[in-house]
């Protein structure tokens, strides 16, 4: 009889040596010692989930997974599943202290590290965001409630867009009449944050994941690092 | 002006592309303008800011000259040529649809002085390799062009 094979052979594709090796990079994380301790197969962690309510996902197929070992698996889970979670860590309710959510925060980790495919498209529709974030230090700005991006909201939406600068106006803080950023970002804390990025090697994950979203923040962030006077810094 | 259809995107015959970079040269002299092409466009959708780099900035072939945002993307107009911005287009700065409406003339992006203009135009696709090209890349990643309200049309 064959053995019950869950990864469904779904990446035959890459050598076992390759998905070996990225979970030896998943288990050789700091945090790895805190998040993995045993699985009773009770299913709290898959009650409390509000992914596995709407995706074919599971935070205990996650855990079982890693446990066993069973690198082929795990490798199909890191070119799909673990990007349905939406991290909200539910499954932290865990009575052995397994957290789900965060082993998929190291494989996920793991998976941009390493450029792999599946990363890329599932971070291409966060790629204005993160353009937003580390450009301009504010995450989602009112200029984003577009038609195309919203079209669940309906025609409401439309109305908002067409707007957007009179309901601004509209708050009381001067310093939230702003349609391009979430509020008036300061130069300092600006400039603190591409000291940050750069000393972290966070732009080398991005190079890896979007060249093209890599090539426009650094262009943004040498500009504004070189008129603060900081004119050695480059990211290339 | 000798024009193509193809799932609805526009490819105009006498331009050339970069079509892996989804961009278009027309060149004058040394001189060249450069844009957006229609499927470009139309895969990022309504454009709500395209910000050029400035006049005097040289460029390698492949970096950028003008970051484009709209409501679901954000992405690099890489440049087709290396060269030096001569001239932006200053319109897009209050009104960045112009590259929706009209990529191929009121929407161009930025004009430059080619270092090399003769090899760069050579490793680009015009004519009827730029239909086909294009052709291959819309029947392959499965690209059906969309236009916003007053967008140009090409007789």
């Amino acid at each position: 009889m064959m053995a019950l094979d869950l990864s469904q052979n779904k990446h035959a594709d890459v050598s076992y040596d390759e998905k070996e090796r990225l979970f030896d990079e998943v288990k050789a994380d700091d945090r790895w010692q805190h998040v993995l301790y045993g699985c009773y197969e009770c299913g709290i962690c898959v009650a409390a989930c509000p992914s596995a309510r709407f995706y074919d996902f599971s935070p205990r197929v996650i855990a079982q997974a890693v446990a066993r070992e069973d690198v082929d698996l795990i490798y199909t889970l890191m070119s799909d599943s673990i990007w349905d979670c939406s991290q909200c860590f539910s499954c932290d309710r865990c009575p052995r202290q397994n957290s789900p959510g965060q082993i998929i925060t190291i494989m996920r980790e793991v998976a941009v590290k390493n450029g792999l495919q599946t990363a890329k498209e599932a971070l291409e529709g966060y790629g204005r965001i993160i353009y937003k974030i580390m450009s301009t230090g504010s995450q989602v700005s009112p200029d984003m409630l577009q038609p195309d991006a919203f079209p669940d909201w309906g025609t409401h939406v439309y109305e908002i867009a067409e707007n957007l600068e009179e309901w601004r106006k509209a708050l009381p803080p001067e310093t939230l009449h702003t349609t391009e950023t979430g509020w008036k970002v300061d130069q300092k804390t600006i400039i603190e944050l591409y000291l940050i990025w750069h000393m972290t090697g966070v732009m080398d994950l991005i190079e890896g994941v979007d060249e093209g979203l890599f090539m426009i923040l650094v262009d943004v962030m040498e500009e504004r690092l070189e008129e603060a006077g900081y004119d050695d810094i480059t990211f290339d | 002006m000798a024009h193509e259809e193809v799932k609805g995107c526009v490819i105009l015959k006498d331009l050339h592309y970069s079509v892996q970079d989804n961009t278009w040269v027309k060149a004058d002299g040394d001189i060249v303008t450069i844009g957006m092409t229609d499927i470009a466009q139309s895969l990022a959708g309504p454009i709500l800011h395209a910000k050029t780099k400035g006049v005097g900035t040289s460029r390698k072939k492949g970096r950028p000259i003008a970051t484009v945002e709209s409501g679901k993307w954000v992405g690099p107009v890489k440049s087709p040529v290396a060269g030096e911005i001569v001239e932006v287009n200053e319109g897009l700065a209050s009104d960045a649809q112009l590259i929706n409406r009209s990529p191929y003339k009121d929407g161009w992006v930025v004009k430059m002085k080619a270092d090399n203009l003769a090899v760069d135009l050579s490793e680009l696709t015009t004519g009827d390799a730029a239909v086909a090209a294009y052709k291959e890349k819309i029947e392959q990643d499965g690209i059906e062009c969309s236009h916003i309200d007053d967008t140009d049309t090409y007789d």
